[in-house]
């Protein structure tokens, strides 16, 4: 009795475990090992050869291999950062005008906003490659009209990591928007009418009781906002290939560069552990802050 | 039962393995073609199979910017037959994702090809693939546009280069003189290369890169030049993932006045230009100061067979090669590949090719490419090749951007060369 008391519970979290440790655990150990050895994808993992710290070394080396990942690195952090900042105040503008019930048209509105998300990135890439051409694009032709000389947009490095954040932000903000009115939904509508009671106008009931109670809500968005936006691939590979003057590189597209068209596994291996590592911190930043906010 | 029985029993016994064996024979054939292009190679895949019904041969097409990722992923379980560039060939065969060709097939190349492009699908004299098109670069110019800015000829010289781009650039109305692609390793990476050639440098010699020299940094100040005075505008050169985008669209429009640019585009010109094609000249790449000649780059493409397929698939996926690449699949003499490949402009290498496709290569625009290529050198086969390439395409573009100075790139380069190459040397 008591052997099956204590057995029972390790027997169904059996299979759970199983499977986190064959698809998740194993790889990540696996990409860790092998970001300390000098390994050709196209071998098996037997032909790896140890070398140490020398991969982390050449990722901060002077070399191109140090200087490209750098800049995939810092493109990475700027085009979350980017995107963060600009998706999550929009979307809580959006849910807050989608959610009024009484207007017309708010389940319409509601759809077209999510339509963005669901369209698949091929097709996006495509329009907005074209929508961004320098000299028959009609977002320069729309610009001219109100006296706005021509944008480089996708062909200048000071702008074409700008361009795919816009391009990110077009697509992602339906679904943070929905998410946002999820949130909304959860608020009872007695808190806005004691607080209209109380004397409070719109600005004091947004900050007194829609923003502290969306927090959750928006934990949660920044935190699928982050790794949805350090994972930015498709964008990269479908129309700017890293350039101009890698501009545009970004971490994962630059691991599969190093990883897969060189077959430097294990310097793509340790390109991937540091991204893995810096996820992390952030990850962990956004939930302490949080906690910190709810202590107060 | 008598004797000749048994020995046609024998006989049906022997060959039935080979007939089971042979209607089993599914092959793929991985292309970065356009769909119009890979529908004649269908076409002519479907000709073949009806020669021989026991073999199926399908068609993949990816864009060139993911055709390497393709054939890497996929690995020895990828496709049978696989469209290169020759610089890819030397990791391929490190890594043992190619296979030799067999000796016959190793024959009909050295017999039927120029010696360098034969020795472009070889490894440590090993011959790995059937070699198809060959591709050298030359000067585009804008006959009309010259015509307009009161320019006589197309230039030969680097001065003339500078000259001429100053009279074709006029920025209010967003023309530049001459564009310089970006965003693209080897659309970057070859022009650079042929005004190096063409001003008496090297990029590699004898496994060393060669960056270091006067001519490079000569060539890097060209590149300083024409983006300090106006002449390129390199937010007009961005390339696409498909190897169009801006940089095609300015050319075509009329923005750009000259392109070094290699024989393939013609089919990309054509369709962007129209009847206003005509107005494309073609002429060698101009001299450099420390240069003797014009000079020019080439390189190749070549089709190779997977190290993994089975002995019957590798065995069909070579005839079917040699089928191909010979003379009696295509029209008047030529073969198959050769018809596809000048349905796109681009240069057959194989003898009998050109030969079959004379008159056709003297019209106007190739006319240009082919006289360049007797002094074209080819692009560096080395290993850590596309490595190598990748970095100096950054560089370049650094310099296009106003990001570092000639000296720089020059340091940069060759510090990155030495690194990459001596680490896939190893």
């Amino acid at each position: 009795m008591r052997r099956s008391h204590f057995g029972s519970p390790w027997l169904m979290l059996t299979p759970a475990i199983s499977l986190i440790s064959v698809f998740i655990l194993v790889p990540i150990v696996l990409t860790v090992w092998l970001s300390f050895h000098d390994w050709s994808t196209q071998t098996g993992f037997g032909a790896a050869r140890f070398v140490g710290l020398r991969n982390y070394e050449d990722l901060f080396g002077p070399i191109s291999v140090g200087r490209d990942f750098r800049r995939a690195f810092l493109n990475t952090a700027v085009y979350t950062v980017l995107s963060v900042v600009i998706i999550l105040p929009l979307s809580v503008l959006f849910g807050l005008l989608v959610h009024q019930t009484r207007v017309a048209g708010g389940q319409v509105l509601r759809t077209i906003l999510f339509s963005t998300y669901m369209v698949p990135m091929i097709a996006v890439a495509l329009v907005w490659s074209k929508l961004y051409s320098p000299t028959e694009g009609p977002i320069n032709q729309i610009l001219s009209w109100i006296g706005i000389g021509p944008q480089p947009w996708l062909s200048s490095p000071d702008t074409a990591l700008f361009s795919l954040v816009i391009l990110n932000v077009w697509q992602q903000i339906g679904y943070f928007t929905v998410l946002v009115i999820a949130g909304l939904t959860q608020i009872p509508l007695s808190l806005y009418e004691a607080a209209r009671i109380d004397g409070a106008n719109r600005m004091q009931e947004f900050f007194g009781i829609t923003l502290p109670l969306l927090r959750r809500t928006l934990l949660f968005s920044s935190v699928i906002a982050v790794i949805n936006a350090v994972q930015v691939f498709e964008p990269v590979v479908l129309i700017t290939q890293g350039g101009p003057a890698n501009s545009t590189n970004v971490l994962t597209f630059h691991i599969r560069r190093v990883g897969i068209e060189r077959a430097q596994g294990g310097l793509g291996s340790a390109m991937a552990v540091m991204l893995m590592l810096s996820l992390i911190v952030i990850i962990v930043l956004i939930f302490a802050m949080a906690r910190q906010k709810e202590e107060r | 039962m008598n004797a000749i029985s048994r020995v046609w029993i024998a006989a049906a016994a022997t060959m039935m393995p080979l007939t089971a064996y042979a209607q089993d024979v599914q092959l793929t054939y991985l292309t970065h073609w356009a769909p119009d292009t890979v529908a004649l190679l269908e076409e002519a895949a479907s000709a073949y199979s009806a020669e021989h019904p026991g073999v199926t041969i399908s068609v993949r097409a990816v864009p060139f910017g993911d055709l390497l990722t393709t054939i890497r992923s996929g690995g020895t379980d990828g496709t049978t037959i696989a469209s290169i560039y020759d610089l890819w060939l030397p990791a391929l065969v490190k890594d043992g994702l190619v296979a030799p060709a067999p000796e016959n097939v190793a024959k009909e190349v050295s017999d039927n090809w120029p010696a360098g492009i034969a020795a472009a699908a070889s490894v440590d004299g090993a011959i790995y693939g059937i070699p198809n098109e060959v591709n050298v670069y030359a000067l585009n110019y804008n006959k009309a546009l010259f015509e307009e800015a009161g320019i006589a000829a197309p230039p030969k010289t680097w001065d003339e280069l500078k000259d001429a781009a100053a009279k074709l650039t006029d920025l209010s109305a967003g023309q530049q003189g001459f564009g310089m692609i970006n965003s693209w390793a080897a659309g970057v990476v070859h022009p650079f290369a042929s005004l190096l050639v063409s001003n008496g440098g090297q990029l590699i010699a004898d496994g060393k890169p060669l960056l270091d020299s006067k001519e490079a940094l000569e060539t890097f100040q060209l590149y300083e030049t024409m983006i300090k005075e106006g002449y390129s505008v390199a937010a007009m050169g961005t390339a696409d993932a498909n190897t169009t985008g801006p940089y095609l669209d300015n050319f075509v429009s009329g923005k750009t006045g000259m392109i070094i640019m290699a024989n393939w585009w013609e089919s990309a010109l054509k369709g962007g230009m129209g009847d206003d094609f005509d107005n494309i000249g073609t002429a060698p790449i101009p001299v450099g100061p420390s240069g003797d000649a014009p000079r020019s780059i080439s390189y190749s493409w070549q089709t190779v067979v997977n190290a993994g397929a089975t002995p019957a698939e590798q065995e069909a996926a070579w005839d079917f090669l040699v089928w191909l690449n010979g003379p009696e699949s295509g029209k008047n003499g030529a073969s198959a590949m050769a018809d596809i490949l000048q349905s796109m402009g681009i240069l057959p290498s194989r003898n009998s090719d050109i030969e079959a496709y004379s008159d056709a290569l003297n019209r106007p625009f190739l006319e240009g490419y082919v006289s360049t290529l007797a002094d074209a050198q080819a692009f560096p086969i080395v290993l850590g090749g596309q490595e190598f390439s990748e970095a100096l395409q950054q560089v370049i573009e650094q310099l296009q951007y106003g990001q570092i100075t000639a000296e720089e790139a020059q340091a940069n380069a060759q510090a990155d060369a030495v690194s990459i190459l001596e680490r896939a040397a190893q």
